[in-house]
């Protein structure tokens, strides 16, 4: 055969197996990449810092722990361990006996229970063979019936044996148990001492990186039991919308956030804070006595934060506020809460540039996104403070900046009108309400409908002011009052800014404006009523109505100057709203107002608002005719001459023909528009143009003007506007910009918030660089507010979302909270807070009464103090009863309603748990009781400040006003006016009801107890009190003990107290007039009711009946 | 450097890069596999349509733009001449291509889209598509001189030699695979996957993109009713493409590279392939951005731009524009023009059987010069609408509301 000719390859084949070979580990470390970029993860890296950081708290301590474990302690303990080895080793030649005789009846047990067990499955099966052979009639019955006699008798001397030898083995077993007791003991002791020693030791295996945690973390070899592992947190009724369907929120920050449920992470900053704030609650007492060690403890751990070396930074902070949000034992508990559901953000996510991190400030956007991302992640990005951080545009819910994390709290108590421990949000909201936000953006959610109009009555305008005053007004408010609400909707950025519009169409804009203007005016004095009011009758005193104005109250809800110091500076400047509490920028400013109105209105204003409009949120504050006088008199000087002197321009003809023909031709030809143009006076245009104007601006959704009447508020609405997509805000051209307000440089990041911001600071930014027809540019009004107000509306925007939870999450859903809702809308509504402290928080008017014995009550304790009859008749005309007459702020009458004063009746009724209703009134008391109140009455002095004669609730005698230690209410009014049960106990402890009250706490807490003492348990002994112990003596029937005993018992004490009050009230005041205005007669005192039984241990026994069902 | 982004984004416009692309293509068909000459006829008529595209480019600013480009390019490659298929200036021309490329990058604009990890695979696309149309036409070439030389083609020397499976093939190939999963791998950890919003029936994306293959498809939806471009074009392609062995009897250029010997075929398939298909693809991919609207390669995509849009049919050109009269009510005569002009489109076949393509009908027969030249003008209707849509607005040629159909 011929040899095959090679044929030639086409390739060099040395060439292409080096290809081979090189492509070859080119692949191997391909699949090198794979495993190496699935095993670097960023989140593995901050759980390894944390890790360490973990490590090296536990080791030191560990050493704290074993420096602290006292040393001699240990080392007597030791010694005794020895001593008693010695000892054993002394008596050796026992113990190998005993332990020698342990052993051999060890064995003789074995031995003699596995006989046992043997014979007894023997017997079983020898149970059945006899059974089954009788039954089956078998011929070997008898026979195998013998058998088992036999068997159960051996069986049964083995039970025995085997009861004998357990019987020696146990007292063997007891003999050597002697000997290893007493090591036992000992090294018990040392394990008690150690334990917390081993506990961090145990804790420092967990945490170490190196010796079996290597191992499990190894890549490969991970996905048996790493230590580095994702947490999360699933929350089944919080949820994601994914558009097609609601999922539960999956959260897993912890697997970075490690230290976020953990004490003893925090910033030094917050350390600080934390240290101060638990410090100031022990000293106080507030802690429990049984918890001061643990919080003497975390004290002592944050003090420690506070001086070590390095800050801890994020993400391995603790939540700076464990009691309340991410602690087991907060309201909202991280397995509940999650973090997501209020923070935002992607919730499955585990990667920085993923959850949606939004950078709070410009300046950290710069820092994060000026970092270069990686490919792998690693210590480097983070040294940094960078985790690949970049603008996603397709995260739907990007977190809350830091600046409005409150926003998180809407979605979940929007049923609520205040957030408890929520200052941020309740500040927010407050001010969204005050400003009236709701009234032209629609909010469809609880807490912002059922609200009032924000601005006042515009239909009698002219009876109230003239057309001059009303341009200048319009045109500025804020020229007129710093103060003012009423925004600035003209004369703005997008219309006169030299630096945003170019000059021909400046000019152009400022003839609109003015044109606008002139017809806003013109529409609104010629549609006015002219209704005549009367001047008062005698001339008034200024002097004097200054005093009434600064105390009858109005300066709750009023502020008189335009102008004060600044803190800082020290210079004159103009006050701005937030200088104030919120509650007194609820009314005008008072400046000026002698400039805007007249005096024949202000006096029937004051009179009573009603009269002028029905729905005029100021109550009347009952002025006589005189005081009235005095008050217009006063009010009168308030003038504001310089603002009434900026001339008025004339409206331009062709103007106000320009805008009027641009409304006609969206119904008619430009022809007939001209015709119809022609056709009308310059009044009547003005007067067109002035009703278009309203519906252009949204005149009507602050004000109520007759013939805009159901007309929808102009603004978007905001029901969910924090759920809407970045793309839909219209951010034109700006980027950066000088803020008017405060000249400060803004810059508008790309996220929603920013847009909000800067939307609310300077409304018309975005039309900066637009190219806009007139009618087209932005109309939002110019609220001139701060960057804190700015941010809060923002807060209270951003938290408005259709995010959505189960109803068993949501906040206040229950029957109760509902009817408390509703009462503290009513109280925020009618700005009770401005002269009341409502839960806690109020009372702006103090700062303008110097003396606290003038203040308006503390209604804290409302709920559970006053009777609801009482209540009700009182809210609905204040002069029914008069409780402490000395005072010159009044109780205004507001003109409630049947449904408004009940509500309030209810709220505090619901506030302070007490059923509305309950027959306490009706109770008859024993004399016994009277009298032993009566003693102690005297003992104790009441009778120093407070008056029992009985008086007529509506006059009431004054004390002499200038002796202020007198002034306390006559107990003669606390029978109708307070709550049975909360008498005694106001008693007992005034001060934790109202801090700061004057009525003295004659029953101090014991500090270590926390129970009640009685200041008479010594004093009934001394020579001073020995005609009160006579007197008191037969109603113990002699009984000295009884007596002494009594007087320690500060309860029983009280409640004598109470009952001898309630025997000397009055039972029956005036009924409250239905419009709260004529007082009407008083009815006859009813009988009284019969006997009750006496008390025995000083507690009355309660009428159940009452309770429970005034619901 | 701003005039040249500028100059291009214009040029990119789609009615601009398609006309330039598509009378490029003819010259470097005509001048370079035909040998053409500037001087001669044809070359005449491509140097007039360059200055054509200047003078009213004057008036169009637009055209002067293309016009440039156009007498640029077609003096470059008449410059070329059969040079372009050097290798070195092959390397040369990849080596500009690259280099715009990459320098291009550096625009934020342009690297925003051209380097979205999606993006990056049609980009590959236009380079690979560029050098294997090239090395294709380049073999064709060179087997072209040798055969009008008197020779055979290259492939055809080579078909005595004998080769092993292994190594030659099965070797190579895996060398392929290994070295493809390693492009694979590094690929899909370097550029991550590009993840957006989740879905939601409410809201679609902006620009709302179909996947890159249907992207031709989509680009016509533009120019066509969806009953066209969406059922009866695609059905064409597909059935025209399974046409082609039957069409296509020239045994000729079987198994070897050859342009000359099978221009006609070679010139409408790359036509079809490269101008209508792969063009479109890339042109939808990168040129089309929020509402659909067309943004240069380094034009920022902004959603707010607004493009006039006011298009009108043949109808109203012909009653309203050249009689001065409301269209007639009566859509049989309303839409005559069009319905004419259509019939007139779809009966050239026969006209020109007898008349220039009277060569092509001989040759073939009836039915394959039928069918074929049926497939070749739909396939022009194409670009024929895209150019009468850019030129003057034109929305339908044949617009029958009353019963829904349109062409």
């Amino acid at each position: 055969m011929k040899p095959q000719e090679p044929i030639p390859h086409n390739y060099s084949m040395r060439g292409l197996n080096l290809i081979f070979a090189l492509s070859s580990i080119g692949l191997l470390m391909a699949t090198g990449l794979i495993v190496g970029y699935d095993y670097v993860r960023g989140w593995k890296w901050f759980q390894r810092e944390f890790m360490r950081m973990q490590q090296e708290r536990i080791e030191s301590d560990l050493r704290a722990a074993q420096l602290e474990t006292n040393k001699t302690q240990l080392a007597d303990l030791d010694r005794r361990v020895r001593e008693n080895e010695v000892d054993i080793a002394r008596h050796r030649d026992q113990y190998v006996l005993a332990q020698k005789d342990l052993d051999r009846w060890e064995g003789e047990h074995y031995a003699a229970d596995q006989d046992f067990r043997f014979a007894k499955a023997r017997l079983d099966a020898q149970r059945y063979i006899a059974e089954a052979s009788v039954v089956e009639k078998r011929s070997d019955g008898p026979r195998q019936l013998a058998e088992y006699k036999r068997q159960d008798r051996h069986f049964n001397d083995l039970v025995l044996r085997l009861q004998d030898v357990t019987r020696k083995r146990d007292a063997a077993k007891a003999r050597v148990d002697v000997w290893l007791g007493k090591i036992k003991t000992e090294e018990d002791k040392r394990k008690e001492l150690t334990a917390s020693v081993d506990l961090l030791n145990k804790q420092l295996q967990t945490v170490q990186l190196t010796g079996p945690n290597l191992i499990l973390n190894l890549p490969m070899l991970d996905f048996v039991n790493p230590t580095f592992k994702v947490d999360q947190v699933v929350l089944s009724d919080l949820f994601v919308d994914v558009n097609y369907m609601h999922v539960p929120r999956v959260d897993r920050c912890m697997t970075c956030h490690r230290a976020i449920d953990r004490p003893g992470f925090e910033s030094k900053k917050e350390a600080a804070r934390l240290t101060q704030e638990l410090q100031q609650k022990l000293d106080s007492f507030q802690i429990a006595q049984e918890k001061r060690k643990d919080v003497e403890d975390r004290i002592a751990q944050l003090k420690r934060i506070e001086d070590a070396p390095q800050d801890t930074l994020n993400p391995w902070r603790t939540h700076p506020k464990l009691d309340l949000f991410v602690g087991s034992a907060s309201p909202h508990p991280l397995l509940d809460f999650g973090c997501t559901a209020c923070h935002r953000g992607q919730d499955r996510a585990t990667e920085f540039g993923r959850a949606g991190h939004v950078p709070a400030s410009p300046r950290m956007e710069r820092r994060w996104a000026s970092a270069v991302s990686t490919l792998l992640p690693g210590p480097w990005d983070y040294n940094k403070r960078h985790w690949a951080w970049e603008e996603n545009p397709f995260n739907e819910t990007p977190m809350y900046p830091r600046q409005y994390y409150e926003a998180g709290c809407i979605k979940c108590h929007s049923g609520q009108t205040w957030v408890d421990q929520g200052d941020e949000i309740n500040k927010a909201t407050s001010t969204v309400e005050l400003y009236g936000c709701y009234a032209c953006h629609k909010i469809n959610n609880w807490r912002f409908t059922d609200l009032r109009r924000p601005g006042p009555d515009l239909n009698g305008i002219a009876e109230k002011t003239t057309p001059e005053w009303a341009f200048r007004w319009i045109s500025e408010p804020h020229n007129f009052r710093s103060t003012t609400r009423m925004p600035s909707f003209f004369y703005q950025r997008n219309m006169i800014d030299p630096s945003v519009v170019p000059a021909p169409e400046r000019e152009q804009n400022i003839r609109y404006q003015d044109a606008e203007i002139h017809s806003l005016v013109t529409y609104l004095f010629s549609k006015s009523s002219h209704r005549p009011w009367q001047p008062p009758a005698g001339a008034g005193d200024a002097g004097r109505g200054k005093q009434l104005v600064e105390s009858v109250g109005c300066m709750a809800c009023h502020i008189d100057s335009e102008w004060l110091k600044d803190e800082k500076s020290g210079q004159n400047r103009l006050a701005r709203r937030d200088d104030y509490p919120l509650e007194r920028n609820y009314g005008f400013n008072l400046t000026g107002v002698g400039t805007k109105t007249h005096a024949a209105w202000i006096y029937n204003w004051v009179k009573n608002p009603k009269n002028y409009y029905a729905d005029a949120p100021m109550p009347s504050l009952r002025l006589t005719d005189q005081e009235a006088a005095d008050v217009t008199a006063f009010l009168l000087t308030l003038q504001k001459p310089q603002f009434m002197t900026s001339t008025i321009r004339p409206p331009d003809p062709a103007a106000v023909h320009d805008l009027a023909k641009g409304y006609l031709v969206n119904t008619l030809s430009d022809r007939d528009a001209e015709a119809k143009l022609r056709a009308m006076p310059l009044h009547d245009q003005l007067v067109f143009l002035g009703q278009r104007s309203i519906e252009k601006y949204g005149c009507y959704s602050c004000h109520n003007i007759k013939g805009f009447e159901g007309l929808k508020p102009i603004g978007t609405e905001l029901t969910v506007e924090g759920s809407k997509a970045l793309h839909l805000f219209d951010f034109g051209f700006v980027h950066d910009y000088i803020s008017a307000e405060d000249g400060k440089h803004e810059h508008i990041q790309d996220n929603v918030a920013s847009w909000v911001y800067n939307k609310v600071r300077n409304p018309r930014i975005y039309d900066d660089k637009r190219t806009k027809t007139y009618g087209d540019k932005l109309k939002m009004p110019n609220f001139h507010l701060t960057q804190d107000e700015a941010r809060r509306i923002t807060m209270v925007v951003l938290g408005l979302t259709k995010d959505l939870v189960a109803p068993e999450k949501m906040a206040a859903l229950d029957s109760r909270s509902r009817l408390m809702e509703e009462g503290r809308k009513r109280v925020s509504q009618h700005n009770c807070r401005g002269c009341h402290v409502v839960d806690g928080k109020g009372r702006a008017i103090a700062s303008t009464i110097a003396d606290t014995n003038f203040l308006p009550p503390d209604l804290s304790p409302e709920g559970s103090r006053a009777q609801s009859p009482w209540l009700f008749n009182f809210l609905k005309d204040p002069t029914v009863m008069k409780i402490r007459p000395w005072l010159n702020v009044r109780m205004p009458t507001f003109h409630f309603t049947d449904q408004e004063t009940n509500t309030l009746v209810t709220f505090f009724a619901e506030e302070g748990k007490a059923a509305q209703f309950d027959t306490m009134r009706a109770m008859h008391l024993p004399a016994a009781n009277v009298v032993i109140g009566k003693t102690v009455f005297d003992m104790l002095r009441c009778a120093q400040c407070h008056v029992m004669a009985p008086v007529d609730p509506e006059n009431p005698p004054k004390p002499t006003v200038a002796d202020t230690t007198s002034l306390a209410p006559n107990l003669t009014l606390a029978k109708l006016r307070l709550r049975h049960d909360w008498i005694a106990d106001w008693i007992r402890r005034p001060n934790e009801m109202i801090p700061g009250t004057r009525m003295p706490t004659n029953f101090p807490r014991d500090a270590a107890t926390g129970g009640f003492q009685s200041p008479l348990a010594m004093a009934i002994d001394t020579p001073q009190f020995a005609q009160y112990k006579s007197r008191l003596l037969p109603y113990f029937r002699g009984d000295e003990k009884e007596l002494r005993r009594t007087m320690t018992d500060a309860v029983a004490l009280t409640d004598y107290l109470r009952d001898y009050i309630w025997s000397i009230g009055i039972n029956q005041m005036r009924a409250a007039s239905p419009d709260g205005e004529v007082p009407t007669v008083l009815q006859p005192s009813t009988p009284a009711t019969p006997a009750m039984p006496a008390l025995k241990s000083g507690r009355l026994e309660r009428v159940q009946a009452g309770r429970g069902g005034g619901r | 450097m701003t005039f040249i982004k500028d100059f291009i984004n214009v040029l990119s416009a789609s009615s601009i890069s398609f006309l330039l692309l598509s009378s490029i293509f003819a010259f470097i068909v005509y001048f370079n596999l035909l040998d053409g000459q500037l001087r001669t006829k044809g070359g005449k008529l491509f140097l007039g349509l360059g200055i054509a595209f200047v003078l009213i480019g004057l008036f169009i600013r637009p055209l002067l733009y293309l016009g440039i480009a156009y007498l640029a390019i077609m003096f470059g490659l008449a410059h070329l001449g059969p040079r372009l298929w050097d290798r070195k200036v092959g390397k040369w021309l990849l080596i500009f291509m690259l280099a715009g490329f990459f320098v291009s990058m550096l625009d934020p604009n342009f690297f925003l889209i051209a380097a979205k990890p999606d993006n990056v695979p049609i980009g590959a696309m236009i380079f690979l598509l560029g050098i294997f149309t090239w090395i294709a036409l380049r073999k064709a070439y060179l087997n072209d001189k040798q055969i009008a030389a008197g020779g055979i083609p290259w492939e055809k020397t080579e078909t005595s030699e004998k080769l092993f499976v292994w190594p030659d093939l099965v070797y190579t190939e895996m060398l392929c695979m290994i070295l493809l999963t390693i492009v694979m791998i590094v690929w899909s950890i370097v550029l991550r996957a590009p993840l957006e919003e989740a879905a939601n029936p409410t809201s679609s994306p902006n620009p709302a993109k179909a996947p890159w293959y249907f992207l031709g498809l989509q680009e016509m939806l533009v120019y066509f009713d969806p009953w066209l471009a969406g059922v009866v074009l695609p059905t064409l392609i597909i059935v025209g493409l399974m046409a082609i062995p039957y069409i296509d009897t020239n045994p000729k250029g079987a198994g070897y590279y050859s342009f000359r010997e099978r221009k006609w075929e070679i010139g409408i398939f790359l036509y079809g392939f490269l101008v209508l298909w792969s063009f479109l693809i890339i042109t939808g991919t990168f040129l089309r951005g929020p509402n659909w609207n067309f943004f240069g390669p380094y034009e920022y995509w902004d959603p707010n731009k607004l493009v006039p849009l006011v298009n009108i049919d043949l109808s109203e050109f012909f009653w309203v524009s050249l009689f001065h009269m409301p269209p007639p009510r009566l859509w049989v005569i309303r839409e005559l023009p069009g319905i004419l002009l259509v019939v007139g489109y779809l009966s050239l076949p026969p006209l020109l059987a007898t008349g220039p393509f009277r060569r092509f009908y001989l040759k073939m027969g009836a039915t394959r010069y039928y069918v074929g030249a049926f497939l070749f003008l739909i396939m022009m209707a194409l670009p024929i609408k895209m150019v009468l849509r850019w030129l003057f607005n034109l929305k339908y040629i044949v617009h029958i509301q009353e019963i829904f159909f349109n062409i």
